[in-house]
């Protein structure tokens, strides 16, 4: 179970588990954005992704699934994610933003 | 059932995520330990019917969708295809993931650490605003679907 944890009077972090999956979300969000400017540039990672699973949408969202569980899996139990809940919330709205941002124009430009 | 009421299932389970995202930063802005379980499991509702709507809505997508994105990029807005609907299926992959984050992030002592707390208020509120997103552009992918056969009957 994740606990809050108070050390001093500056740093407060949301628990172990939620930052682990805080973080691996944050990362995640940015692979996820990247992979779609990947394939839609490279028809070889788009036609490699397609012959996984049949169809390249479907190997993307397994993809981001198996990232964000294994990552924030491996983060919770190392213990080790240090992270004031205060930068954890920004790291988690900025990775949208960012990831949102790069999916968006991407489609912006090239659409 | 038929493929037009299995797309419709899409955007309805969306709307109800989005709906019990509210719920959740609604009883998170007046957390006790009255009503921290309710809160819990409606972190937990929200993340399944988020789940549903990416199945649902990604069976009809890959199934069915083909038809559609011919018929939009043939007709008057192929941009609904072209930036809305491309933009949608990869922002979801995200806002899948962020609400599956929510329902880790109500398990945290949300009733008595603020960290905890003002964390789940800022993921439930940006679940709602991409979620709101999404409804949005779906709108704009049925509406080039829809200018694309009028523009086939003049």
């Amino acid at each position: 179970m994740a606990t809050s944890q108070t050390t001093g009077n500056v740093t407060e972090t949301a628990g172990t588990t939620a930052t682990a999956f805080g973080i691996s979300y944050a990362i995640t969000s940015i692979f996820s954005a990247l992979l779609v400017v990947l394939k839609e540039i490279s028809p070889a990672v788009h036609d490699g992704l397609a012959a996984i699973t049949g169809h390249h949408w479907v190997t993307h969202g397994l993809l981001n699934i198996i990232v964000f569980v294994v990552l924030g899996m491996m983060l919770s139990r190392s213990g080790r994610p240090q992270m004031s809940a205060s930068s954890l919330v920004n790291t988690i709205v900025g990775s949208t933003i960012v990831s949102g941002l790069i999916i968006a124009g991407f489609f912006l430009i090239m659409g | 059932m038929s493929n037009e009421m299995i797309l419709m299932l899409h955007p309805t389970f969306g709307v109800l995520a989005i709906i019990a995202s509210v719920w959740v930063f609604a009883e998170t802005l007046n957390v006790s330990g009255a009503n921290v379980g309710r809160i819990r499991n409606a972190g937990m509702l929200a993340a399944i019917l988020m789940w549903l709507a990416y199945i649902v809505g990604g069976y009809w997508y890959v199934n069915f969708y083909a038809a559609d994105k011919a018929l939009i990029n043939a007709g008057p807005w192929p941009f609904s295809h072209g930036f809305f609907m491309e933009t949608k299926e990869h922002v979801f992959l995200m806002l899948l993931l962020l609400t599956t984050f929510l329902a880790i992030a109500v398990r945290g002592e949300i009733a008595m650490a603020k960290p905890a707390r003002n964390l789940v208020l800022w993921v439930s509120g940006l679940v709602v605003v991409m979620g709101l997103a999404m409804e949005g552009a779906g709108a704009f992918v049925s509406m080039g679907v829809k200018v694309a056969l009028l523009a086939k009957q003049i």
